[in-house]
């Protein structure tokens, strides 16, 4: 994993890295990775606080022609000698509600409606703008009325003979059940039934990079084990969001040393499964014949690590009726909390920025990706509706 | 997956051969591991990559050709690391450049051509790989694949029908 020495200084990732193009702050990931690493190898004070500017996006790795695993490494020096650098106080608090998705999810699902309206209320923002370092700009995504696995809980799939698992994340669970639905639609018009992991657990992400590492790890081993059990059913395990599919597939082994090498190939996200399915004529779905659309697809930063925006692409061209743009793959620039706080909305903007562009130019009625937190940037910056690949495709076939 | 035309390797040479099969309409897939060097030469990094993507070429960003499947005479598909299936194509260009890009491996007797295992042109004897005078132009920098005169990649002193070979992997 700590390849170091594979780096040859060529700077390429220097040049991609999105945050170096707006934080002079930032060392970059050269610096940041293997250049540090040889220093905090000998003495650990050589840590930069700066890393914590890192969005871990991994444009880095995708752009190294000598496969250092920058990123990885940056992420597992934070985790290793920046704890102490932990933001205290309400900083700290914040911290810990933004990376808690699914204790706090839990917690304002029963009062959705009143949660959603009162994180809306301008002396609320202000308050947690001031106090907090909540961005006053940002909005929370809704909290939803009803939790996705209680909708669930009422869905027969007892007639069917074929199944796979769905991990459905926190923020199906918790926010946007509707892309979660639309999955459990298309899977079952194509004839599979669809079973829940036995225990779900947030995938971690955003604790990793809240610096709650040992919390991410027991609950990584918690999905670990739910999605063996679902492997050894003969299940693949299908997701809808690409950071939680890239975190459990490739961090979990390489930041957090969780060994996941018996499961990996079954994790996956499903569009990735249904174009392998449609495509080998497995299953064949009904399209509606009026269906139009003028899509634009936005590929996340870990769908390019993962390399399997191709899956995400080919599906929608799949679909009759869709005209698709693939944009020039630019980071957003909200990395997950990131960008929720108030010292980094600026940078986050100006990251985005292109991005917000290149959108605006392409003038489309909808935006496609794979990645939640994309989908709030995209849609608060633009202010085009954001759609999962999934939502298209259930929009686009007759049921 | 089916293409018209798979091009390994998104850098200088992979782009001007991919730039015009995209023009006359084309499906090509571009393989690029890493960003090439030349990459600097452009207002954005990307920017030749991203203008093929947008006119419908599809690029792998960031994926690496693991290895080709030769029958007859002909490469039959290609692996690459993070797909899970074989890209198939009925042309295929080998534009990995040399030893920075990784289109050459060494060790300290040889030098290979990693996907298709293609003939390398260098010389046997290790001491005239380098000219001692580190400002003279170097001798392993003419190493690279055996083509013939249509430029075709040769294997096992075959040529290979549906492979050619741009920029600089080519031997000089």
């Amino acid at each position: 994993m700590n390849n170091l020495e594979q780096c040859l200084k060529c700077n390429l990732c220097t040049l991609v890295c999105p945050m170096m193009e707006v934080n002079p702050d930032y060392p970059g990931p050269k610096k940041a990775g293997p250049d540090g690493e040889r220093y905090r190898l000998k003495d650990p004070a050589f840590f930069d606080y700066a890393l914590k500017y890192c969005l871990n996006c991994k444009r880095c790795e995708v752009a190294c022609p000598s496969d250092v695993h920058i990123g990885d490494m940056i992420q597992a020096a934070r985790i290793k000698y920046g704890s102490q650098a932990k933001a205290k106080g309400l900083r700290g608090l914040r911290d810990w509600t933004l990376a808690s998705t699914d204790l706090v999810g839990s917690l304002a699902s029963p009062f959705a409606p009143v949660v959603n309206e009162v994180l809306q209320l301008k002396p609320v923002k202000s308050v947690m703008d001031g106090m907090l370092g909540v961005d006053k700009h940002r909005t929370f995504p809704k909290y939803s009325k009803q939790k996705f696995v209680n909708w669930f809980r009422k869905q027969d799939q007892s007639g069917f003979d074929r199944f796979v698992s769905y991990f459905h994340g926190c923020y199906v669970n918790y926010n946007y059940p509707k892309l979660g639905q639309d999955l459990v639609k298309i899977l079952n018009a194509a004839g599979y039934g669809v079973h829940l992991l036995e225990k779900e657990k947030c995938c971690g992400v955003a604790l990793m990079s809240n610096g709650f590492a040992a919390r991410a790890k027991k609950q990584g081993a918690v999905n670990l084990a739910s999605i063996r059990k679902a492997a050894e059913a003969g299940e693949p395990v299908l997701t809808t969001s690409s950071t939680c599919t890239f975190t459990m597939r490739d961090e979990y082994p390489d930041v957090l040393g969780l060994q996941n090498s018996d499961v990996r190939d079954n994790i996956m996200l499903a569009t990735k499964w249904l174009y392998e399915k449609i495509s080998s004529g497995e299953i064949k779905l009904k399209f509606r014949k009026d269906f139009r659309m003028k899509v634009v697809y936005h590929t996340a930063c870990h769908m390019q690590k993962m390399g399997w925006q191709l899956y995400s692409i080919e599906l929608l061209r799949m679909i009759p009726g869709v005209t698709l743009t693939v944009l020039d793959q630019n980071c957003c620039g909200i990395s997950g909390t990131f960008g929720f706080k108030k010292e980094n909305y600026g940078f986050s903007q100006k990251i985005g920025s292109k991005l917000f562009e290149d959108i605006r130019t392409s003038n489309p009625e909808y935006v496609a990706t794979d990645c939640e937190t994309c989908k709030w940037q995209i849609e608060m910056s633009t202010g085009i509706p954001v759609l999962n690949p999934i939502e298209v495709l259930a929009e686009a076939i007759e049921l | 997956m089916r293409f018209d035309v798979i091009i390994i390797g998104g850098g200088w040479a992979g782009c001007t051969a991919a730039e015009p099969l995209v023009e006359a309409g084309k499906k090509v897939c571009i393989v690029s591991e890493g960003l090439s060097l030349s990459a600097v030469k452009y207002e954005s990094p990307y920017a030749r990559l991203a203008t093929l993507q947008k006119q419908g070429a599809v690029v792998l960003r960031g994926d690496r050709a693991i290895s080709g499947k030769i029958e007859d005479g002909k490469v039959v598909e290609i692996r690459t690391r993070n797909m899970d299936e074989p890209l198939v194509a009925d042309e295929y260009v080998l534009a990995t450049g040399k030893f920075f890009s990784r289109g050459l491996l060494s060790d300290k007797e040889h030098i290979w051509e990693p996907v298709f295992g293609a003939d390398v042109v260098y010389d046997p004897d290790r001491t005239k790989w380098f000219d001692p005078d580190f400002e003279a132009p170097q001798p392993f920098m003419k190493f690279g694949v055996k083509t013939d005169a249509e430029g075709r990649v040769l294997v096992g002193g075959k040529a290979i029908v549906n492979l050619t070979a741009v920029g600089d992997i080519c031997n000089e």
